[in-house]
């Protein structure tokens, strides 16, 4: 079989010539496969792919999204999920099964206007996706400031297993709920850091293609690379989410902070560095009810060595109810880019 | 022995009105992502035309009658502002505009793949700043672009160019005064990649020896073109990297 390369492509460009499985992105055209979107072209042993750079957000069924309240019917309350479809949440979900259209005011759970995150049960060429809020974490968002990112910058945003979020979120001393459609809602106390969080959000999305990108969000937002002697045993530890999904060799010690401080491309055995550049235990101006998350991300040592059964328990260590479903979701979202991030990550690397 | 007429628009040299040879293009300059509110947006100097296409979608049908439920609706709006002609142009869509957006929206389609966002639609705003002949096809260019940037899933980019008859020369991508005082004018869409013809316009006479002549340099200046579309492209999404670097 004819291998190639990762790169660039534009609508229309002939990848790779022969008998390949066309996946996601990329048509059949006689004995050519040919990508239909801009964007990185790659080829595995499944088939030919091409990760997009540009497009709307697409519902696929699990997928969490931040959604505005736009109308209600007698059963179901529509929402503008930031896709082509406006979805339904039904009453249902909110109320119970005993849900009365007769007896229950969905005024009062809900009204239009009302910012919610739920996550997408069913959805398909021929019907509306549908929503719940029957989970964890999952609901109306009270207050917070809203940002429209581009949907395919979601998985730069979040970072390699949550490391760019994480930065930002301990920086600015804010909670980031970031949905797959591309709407991030920032809340916390001090308006400050919600606006430096925001700058920083939209300076992702907007050089999200650009190299040494979380150098600079660092730099933006004050972060100091720790040069404490103790930083070598912190990297040496690598954080729990990491072992627990992709068991790896004995990380060595980065002496070298710089290098520490980029993700690293999958297939060498480095550790996730990134949890290792935070600020250690951060100055707390102000106690926050919301923090819980963005100040967890630094992971018990101990228990962060030891492969965990799942990412959940592996992040509940520190994290009080709610944060494990958040983490899950951040952990999977950068799953789903890890292949979009190591190109832009591998940049990054060799610049330095 | 030259006319007025052809003196004015080919001179003894073979240079055009405006300086330039038979198979010489116009200066093209695409710049993508112009519009911050659109999905997908593109402005495009093609000689003295100055377009700006702005692509939203795929999005929710209004009024809802008009979704299909297998494929997306493609609607197209060409529109010369008032300000774009030497004279005023009345900003009500003329029978012209009404024409050209059919055309348009009929050359754009093939290269789209429209079946992938069923009971939804994409809409194509092509505005024309200034206009100097050939506006249609600077408007084809620019809108796949503009679409390509939308992240829409398409077969191919379209590529257009003119190609058009002053007296007995076949020339490439006519200007406004060769559109008006040319003696035929053939605009081409093309998609480069897959070799298919999407429009193909006809205003004059040829000869079948000249028709084949002038399908075939109108083809050759749609792959100059493309080469341009492909750059602006790839310098909006790559910066000025046109190959990925790999570590070793």
């Amino acid at each position: 079989m004819q291998e190639i390369k990762r790169r660039y492509v534009i609508p229309g460009d002939k990848i790779i010539e022969g008998n390949y499985k066309p996946l996601m992105n990329v048509v059949k055209s006689g004995n050519y496969l040919i990508s239909t979107r801009v964007g990185i072209a790659e080829a595995g042993k499944d088939g030919v792919k091409v990760i997009p750079l540009s497009g709307v957000y697409i519902p696929r069924v699990n997928d969490l999204v931040i959604g505005k309240i736009i109308d209600r019917s007698s059963l179901s309350w529509d929402v503008d999920i930031n896709a082509c479809f406006f979805a339904h949440l039904p009453a249902q979900d909110v109320f119970g099964r005993d849900f009365s259209p007769a007896k229950d005011d969905m005024g009062r759970q809900l009204s239009i206007g009302d910012l919610i995150i739920a996550r997408i049960v069913s959805f398909d060429r021929t019907r509306d996706p549908m929503l719940t809020v029957q989970d964890k974490d999952l609901g109306k968002i009270p207050y917070g400031e809203f940002i429209k990112i581009s949907p395919t910058r979601v998985p730069r945003l979040i970072g390699k297993r949550g490391s760019m979020i994480q930065t930002i979120e301990q920086a600015t001393q804010t909670r980031v709920i970031i949905g797959q459609n591309g709407i991030v809602v920032v809340t916390g106390r001090d308006p400050d850091g919600l606006s430096l969080a925001a700058k920083a959000i939209k300076m992702v999305e907007e050089e999200s293609h650009t190299t040494n990108l979380t150098q600079r969000v660092k730099t933006l937002l004050n972060v100091q690379d720790p040069v404490d002697p103790e930083q070598p045993e912190s990297v040496n530890a690598s954080p729990g989410t990491e072992s627990s999904t992709q068991p790896q060799p004995q990380p060595q010690p980065q002496p070298n902070n710089e290098s520490s401080t980029q993700p690293q491309p999958q297939p060498q055995p480095q550790p996730n560095n990134e949890s290792s550049t935070q600020p250690q235990p951060q100055p707390q101006p102000q106690p926050q009810p919301n923090n819980e998350s963005s100040t967890q991300p630094q992971p018990n040592n101990e228990s962060s060595t030891q492969p965990q059964p799942n990412n959940e328990s592996s992040t509940s260590n520190n994290s009080k109810s709610g944060s494990s479903s958040k983490e899950k979701h951040r952990n999977d979202s950068s799953e789903k880019s890890s292949n979009n991030d190591s190109d832009i990550d591998q940049k990054e690397k060799k610049q330095e | 022995m030259y006319n007025l007429k052809e003196l004015a628009l080919m001179d003894e040299n073979g240079k055009r009105s405006d300086g330039r040879g038979i198979d010489e293009l116009r200066s093209i300059k695409i710049t993508v992502g112009v519009v911050k509110n659109a999905d997908g947006s593109a402005y495009i100097e093609f000689g003295k035309n100055k377009i700006i296409v702005a692509v939203y979608g795929p999005r929710e049908v209004h009024p809802k009658h008009m979704a299909l439920p297998d494929r997306c609706v493609l609607r197209c709006r060409y529109h010369m502002s008032p300000f774009s002609t030497d004279t005023r142009k009345n900003p009500a869509p003329s029978r012209r505009e009404v024409e050209i957006s059919k055309v348009m929206r009929e050359s754009l389609e093939p290269s789209l793949i429209l079946s992938d966002y069923p009971r939804a639609v994409i809409d194509v705003f092509v505005e024309v700043l200034q206009a100097d002949g050939g506006s249609r096809c600077a408007g084809i260019n620019a809108a796949s672009v503009a679409l390509a940037d939308a992240g829409i899933n398409m077969r191919d980019l379209v590529s257009a160019c003119a190609a058009g008859r002053l007296s007995d020369n076949i020339v490439l991508d006519i200007n406004d005064l060769e559109d008006k005082e040319g003696d035929a004018d053939m605009p081409v869409a093309y998609l480069p990649n897959l070799e298919q013809v999407t429009l193909l316009q006809l205003d004059g006479k040829l000869t079948t020896a000249q028709f084949s002549e002038c399908l075939e340099k109108a083809i050759n200046g749609c792959k100059s073109v493309y080469e341009i579309q492909k750059e602006a492209l790839m310098k909006k999404y790559f910066g000025n990297e046109m190959e990925l670097k790999e570590e070793a």
